[in-house]
């Protein structure tokens, strides 16, 4: 939860309760939560693009077979390490490992205090500092479960910097930092205010060209709407981006079902050196001159002059199969 | 004269699937349909075009993987093998469809269109880099690199060396194969992350793409939106997409691929057709695949499909082509009226897109490329090089973190169903980092050359965009999750290996004929 602290060194949030109610439904939080969510939020809102991109991969309805690896990878490297990465202009991703030894050698420092402590993510907003692990303009804590080894983090703070502590928050408020992570940069989400004097251009100008940008024409709507109101569409179920008739029609339930084709097989033999065909088209015959014919049958009365005629063409015969499919 | 300029680009690509281990193995096939229907196809594009002497241009980026398969001589082999036996099946299908008119001619057609396949794949002595090649020596495409195996440079951002090796091999394998230095390059899933233009500038390439709001988000503001490319301050160039003409081609409502008189995608006769019949042509397990003859148009919003007609296909795609101009023209002519100077849109588009999953997608792009050619004067086609010669002078800023994955930036890459994998490729890269570290002033050779090289190898592999992003969207996730398993779990044993004097030559001349790709790789770039 953002935190800041006030001028006694409380802490307090700075969300409204009606937000955090929305941040908690948003919140991915412990892995298995964070693998439900994406399975919800899958395929069907995906867009054409991903169910392109995931054409190439597609080879029929059916899964791919089951692969037994020769081995698992290690689930521990044996190093303390955070690492943080960016996902998009306000969610960053955590992962870490802290050794059991590095925990053991705190529980020794810290005695009793260790077990009342709470495993903590302490997020800092460094944005153009240069971060001494004081300074940061802000920071909030997230508390971490024993076992949980990544998370991601709502920093709601788009165009900044960020750095995150793995520590140790004792009942007395103090933190001890385990482990820091590398610093990571979230993208702004709009067009940035600065301008260059040179590359000067009028907002209303500017405004028209970003319309074309993001794909809503060239009216000069309010910049700072554009691109969030794409990206909800593009998170809802909206219309610009959303998937072709070719994708909704394999997503679509079928329900109950039944097909039923015909398919009709002729065969016959004749001399193995002589010619056949059937209505007017030759046909290939086997070494020892028997021939099969596979047709799909349509409705309605269909006759198949079966004609061969000898090596020498002194001799033909020709035998007609009538074939009726009518289908109630 | 004309006004401005349309830079058609095309992404090609497919990771790196390669199983001589097996007789036959599924997700090769992603390869050898992709040949069928996209690769042959545009190249028969492009070959009529240049036979009718309709100057065109068009920037192609091949990855490495991708031309890596083509080189191959057991893909070419397969290949070969794959569509004759298609061919075997479309001769049985025009027997079996004598009765029914609206489905014979199509058998025909497919049965056409597979001849012609293997014979343009003999005429390219099975090589298909070669028929790029060619294109690229007359003048008409401009081919440029990708990420050595189309790694996600924003998520290697704590390993830095890696992107470098990513790039620097993708380099090293463009010389090799095309003889000439890339001009530019495509970043895997167009991810950006500030500051990498760093190290495309360390190889000497000159351009790379963003998603328009990798350049409309940038600081500071630029000038000409997406419609002139910037500087990043390496002096990279840097070209935004359009998303209006992209909108055109993947919008639901606008979008042309979704029209009712294309091809439907999702119904083929792999899995139509009765079991015994069909079995010889799908999986030797007997699982029912996709063979890529498909007899239906999409012909609306539900389960009920019509019989696919070629020439409303066709005439389809004219359409679309002549819309497509027309829009582009439209936007050309307000973009220079207030620019003054000519403006330049991106168009950059899946290849797959094209014939795979957009049957007609070949066609409508010979029919835009004939347009502009021949019906009118406002746009021209333009490579992204022949644009920054003409016009050198850019505003210089710097990029926003961006991809031209859903909702833009990494999530695709980086949620509940991949994250798991980012310890296991970081770990591996700081690792490679270590071996590279101590062998890079000591001469190797023999045995522990081999093995560093090919732990570079199998870093590389691990790190395919694709294996994410297969998590992701959910088909054929075993197989991604293996890959990556495999890959690491071979790189973590050279690592081992090299490091206790232990290796196994065996083993490493095992892996070597197996993940044989990047014959040139040299373990030391991954620095």
């Amino acid at each position: 939860m953002p935190v800041k602290r006030t001028r006694n060194n409380k802490k307090v949030s700075l969300k409204t309760p009606k937000r955090r109610k929305a941040r908690l439904l948003k919140t991915p939080l412990r892995k298995k939560e964070v693998v439900s969510l994406a399975a919800t939020t899958k395929k069907s809102e995906m867009p054409l693009e991903v169910a392109v991109g995931e054409s190439k991969f597609y080879l029929g309805e059916q899964p791919s077979k089951m692969y037994h690896g020769q081995g698992e990878l290690p689930a521990a490297y044996g190093k303390d390490k955070v690492v943080l990465q960016t996902r998009d202009p306000w969610w960053i991703h955590a992962y870490w490992e802290i050794t059991p030894t590095t925990f053991d050698r705190l529980r020794e420092r810290l005695k009793e205090a260790f077990f009342s402590a709470k495993r903590v993510l302490r997020v800092y907003d460094i944005s153009q500092i240069v971060f001494n692990g004081k300074n940061a303009h802000r920071f909030f804590d997230i508390e971490i479960r024993d076992e949980t080894n990544n998370w991601y983090i709502d920093t709601q703070g788009p165009g900044r910097s960020w750095c995150v502590d793995f520590g140790l928050r004792l009942a007395n408020g103090e933190f001890i930092t385990i482990m820091r992570s590398n610093t990571v940069h979230t993208p702004l989400e709009g067009p940035s205010w600065i301008t260059d004097e040179e590359w000067m251009i009028p907002d209303d100008l500017f405004a028209r060209l970003y319309g074309m940008g993001v794909g809503f024409g060239s009216s000069p709507l309010k910049l700072k709407r554009l691109w969030q109101e794409r990206l909800k569409r593009e998170l809802g179920s909206g219309a610009l981006f959303s998937i072709s008739s070719p994708r909704k029609a394999k997503a679509q339930e079928k329900g109950f079902w039944l097909v039923v084709n015909t398919e009709l097989i002729l065969y016959g033999a004749t001399e193995a050196n002589a010619k056949v065909s059937v209505g007017g088209q030759a046909v290939s015959l086997r070494p020892d001159g028997t021939f099969t014919l596979r047709f799909a049958l349509p409705e309605g009365k269909h006759s198949m002059p079966v004609k061969a005629t000898s090596f020498d063409g002194n001799k033909e015969k020709t035998i007609t199969p009538i074939v009726t499919r009518e289908t109630k | 004269m004309n006004k401005g300029y349309l830079c058609i680009v095309l992404h090609s690509h497919l990771p790196f699937v390669r199983h001589p281990e097996h007789e036959y193995f599924l997700e090769e096939d992603w390869f050898y349909e992709a040949i069928t229907e996209t690769y042959i196809p545009l190249i028969l594009v492009f070959e009529r075009l240049i036979n009718d002497k309709v100057d065109f241009r068009i920037t192609m980026s091949l990855t490495p993987t991708l031309t890596s398969m083509f080189a191959d001589s057991l893909l070419q082999e397969r290949y070969l093998k794959h569509i004759n036996r298609l061919i075997e099946l479309a001769h049985r299908e025009v027997d079996r469809t004598r009765w029914q008119p609206e489905f014979h001619p199509l058998a025909q057609m497919y049965l056409a269109r597979f001849y012609e396949a293997r014979h343009t794949f003999e005429r390219y002595s099975r090589n298909l880099v070669n028929a790029f090649k060619n294109f690229q020596e007359l003048g008409k495409i401009e081919i440029i690199t990708c990420g050595a195996t189309h790694g996600f440079f924003p998520l290697m951002d704590v390993c830095k060396p890696s992107v470098k090796a990513q790039v620097a091999v993708a380099v090293r394998h463009y010389e090799r194969l095309f003889g000439t230095h890339p001009k530019g390059i495509w970043l895997p899933e167009c991810a950006y992350n500030p500051g990498d233009d760093q190290i495309l500038k360390q190889e000497k390439l000159n351009y790379f793409f963003l998603d328009a709001h990798g350049v409309l988000h940038g600081t500071p503001r630029p000038k000409y939106g997406c419609f002139a490319p910037v500087y990043c301050k390496s002096g990279v160039a840097c070209f935004g997409r359009d998303l209006e003409s992209s909108k055109q081609v993947w919008s639901s409502i606008e979008g042309y691929p979704g029209d009712y008189n294309y091809r439907e995608f999702y119904r083929d006769i792999g899995f139509d057709l009765d079991y015994e019949y069909i079995r010889p042509y799908i999986h030797p397990d007997g699982i029912r695949v996709n063979t890529g003859i498909k007899y239906f148009r999409i012909s609306g919003p539900n389960n009920d499909k019509s019989p696919y007609v070629p020439d409303w296909a066709k005439d389809k795609a004219g359409e679309h082509a002549g819309n497509f101009m027309f829009n582009r023209q439209r936007q050309i002519e307000y973009l220079f009226d207030w620019m003054q100077k000519k403006p330049v849109i991106v168009s950059p588009y899946d290849a797959e897109l094209f014939g795979h999953w957009w049957f007609e997608g070949p066609m409508w792009l010979e029919f835009l490329i004939r347009k502009i050619y021949f019906d009118q004067d406002t746009i021209r086609l333009i490579t992204p090089s022949e644009y920054l010669a003409e016009n050198p002078r850019n505003q210089v800023l710097t990029p926003s973190m961006s991809s031209w994955g859903w909702k833009g930036y990494n999530e695709v890459w980086l949620q509940g169903t991949n994250d798991w994998i980012y310890r296991h490729l970081h770990q591996a890269s700081d690792e490679m980092t270590e071996l590279a570290h101590t062998f890079a002033h000591r001469h190797t050779n023999g045995l522990l050359q081999r093995a560093l090289n090919q732990a570079l190898r199998e870093l590389l592999l691990a790190q395919s965009s694709d294996w994410a992003f297969i998590m992701a969207t959910g088909t054929h996730v075993n197989y991604a999750v293996r890959r990556t398993k495999e890959h690491l779990l071979r790189f973590s044993r050279l690592y081992a290996d090299i490091k206790n004097n232990s290796l196994d030559e065996h083993w490493l001349a095992d892996i070597e004929s197996k993940d044989n790709i990047f014959p040139e790789i040299d373990y030391r770039v991954h620095q």
